[in-house]
C-alpha cells in the first residue's frame, strides 16, 4: 500500500504524544500504559497514517485489544499498511 | 373475528437466523410448545437438518441469505406450502460488530445495516402480508439487544440497527390495530459472548455490577419469546429488557 517506513509510523506516533505534553520513548518494549497512550491515540495514529498513505486502513477491535507495548503499535501499522 | 378479541397463539413460526445459538434454541422451543415452525439461515446446520427430519411434517428449513428479499419471500410461500399458513415471525438474523466508527468502512456499516435492520423490515412487511391476506391475525417478535438503550464502544452501526428495529416495533404496533402483536426482545451481552472479548477480570467487575448477579443466558430469552408467540399477555409495541437489571 506505502513504503511508509516503521522509523516514520514512529515519528507519527511521538508526535500524537507530544500534543499531549507526553514524550514518546526509544525503544519498543515500553507498555503503553506507562506513556499514557490510550486506544483513541492508537485511532488518531491510524487516521495519520491513512493520510499520509491516503487509504484507509479499517480494521476490528479484537486486534487492537492486543496491542501493549510501543512495539506492538508499530507491528500492527505495519501489518495494515502491508495487508 | 373482531380486531378487539385476543389474538390466539402462534401455530406457525417463521425464525430468521435459526441455525445455532439462540435461532436454534428458540425454534427447539416453538417445537415443545406445538406449532410448527419455518427457519431459515444463510446454511443450513446439522442442528436444523435433525430437526427437519425428527419432524418432517412440522419442520422447514432452506438456506436463505436474510438480505436476499427475493428468497426470503419465496421461502416463506415454500414454507406455507410445506406446513400451512405462517402466523408469527421471530426477526433473529443478525450480524455482530466489533469496532470503533472511525476504524469501520463503509461497506462493512452497510452490511450490518442491510442485515441488521433492512432485511427484518423487509422480512416482516412479506410475512405480514402473507399473514393480512388470508384475514389472518400474528404475533411479531424482534429480537434487538440492550445496545439500542445504552451506549458501547465498537457497536455503533450494530446499535443503530437495534435502535431502529425497536422504534419499528411500536410503529407497527400501531399501525396493525392489534390485528399483529408487535414486540422486541433486548438482551443484555450474553456471557459466552463477554467472555470472548473481554478478560475474567472485566467479566466478574460487569457481573457484579448486574443486580441479578448474573449475565444473561440463550436460555433466559426462551420464556419470553415464548410468551409474546403464545400466551394471551396483551403486550404490544414493547421492548423487554432481558439484562439482568445491568441496564437499570
Amino acid at each position: 500500500m506505502s513504503d511508509l517506513s516503521r522509523d516514520e509510523v514512529r515519528g507519527m506516533m511521538a508526535d500524537v504524544l507530544t500534543k499531549q505534553g507526553k514524550t514518546l520513548p526509544a525503544g519498543d518494549t515500553t507498555p503503553l500504559d506507562e506513556i499514557g497512550f490510550r486506544s483513541l491515540d492508537f485511532s488518531e495514529l491510524a487516521l495519520r497514517v491513512e493520510d499520509e498513505v491516503d487509504a484507509e486502513l479499517n480494521f476490528d477491535a479484537p486486534g487492537l485489544r492486543e496491542i501493549r507495548t510501543v512495539g506492538d503499535v508499530l507491528d500492527f501499522i505495519d501489518q495494515l499498511l502491508t495487508a | 373475528m373482531s380486531d378487539t378479541e385476543p389474538i390466539g397463539p402462534a401455530t406457525c413460526v417463521l425464525v430468521s437466523g435459526g441455525s445455532r445459538g439462540l435461532g436454534l434454541t428458540i425454534v427447539r422451543s416453538v417445537l415443545d410448545k406445538g406449532a410448527k415452525v419455518a427457519a431459515f439461515a444463510r446454511t443450513v446446520t446439522p442442528g436444523m437438518t435433525e430437526l427437519a427430519e425428527t419432524y418432517p411434517d412440522r419442520v422447514f428449513v432452506g438456506s436463505v441469505d436474510a438480505t436476499d428479499a427475493a428468497a426470503a419471500t419465496r421461502f416463506i410461500k415454500d414454507a406455507a406450502a410445506h406446513l400451512g399458513p405462517i402466523d408469527a415471525l421471530v426477526n433473529n438474523a443478525a450480524i455482530g460488530q466489533d469496532s470503533l466508527h472511525v476504524h469501520t468502512s463503509p461497506e462493512r456499516i452497510d452490511a450490518i445495516i442491510s442485515t441488521n435492520l433492512t432485511a427484518p423490515l423487509v422480512l416482516t412487511r412479506a410475512v405480514l402480508r402473507h399473514i393480512m391476506s388470508r384475514g389472518g391475525r400474528g404475533r411479531v417478535v424482534n429480537v434487538t439487544s440492550i445496545c439500542a438503550q445504552r451506549g458501547y464502544a465498537g457497536l455503533v452501526a450494530y446499535s443503530a440497527t437495534k435502535g431502529g428495529l425497536d422504534a419499528a416495533t411500536r410503529a407497527l404496533a400501531r399501525e396493525m390495530h392489534g390485528r399483529v402483536l408487535v414486540n422486541s426482545v433486548a438482551p443484555g451481552f450474553f456471557a459466552s459472548e463477554m467472555s470472548s472479548v473481554l478478560g475474567p477480570n472485566q467479566l466478574d467487575t460487569i457481573t457484579r455490577r448486574t443486580p441479578s448477579g448474573r449475565l444473561v443466558e440463550p436460555a433466559n430469552v426462551v420464556p419470553v419469546v415464548e410468551m409474546l408467540l403464545f400466551a394471551d399477555t396483551n403486550v404490544n409495541g414493547q421492548v423487554i429488557v432481558l439484562d439482568g437489571g445491568g441496564g437499570i
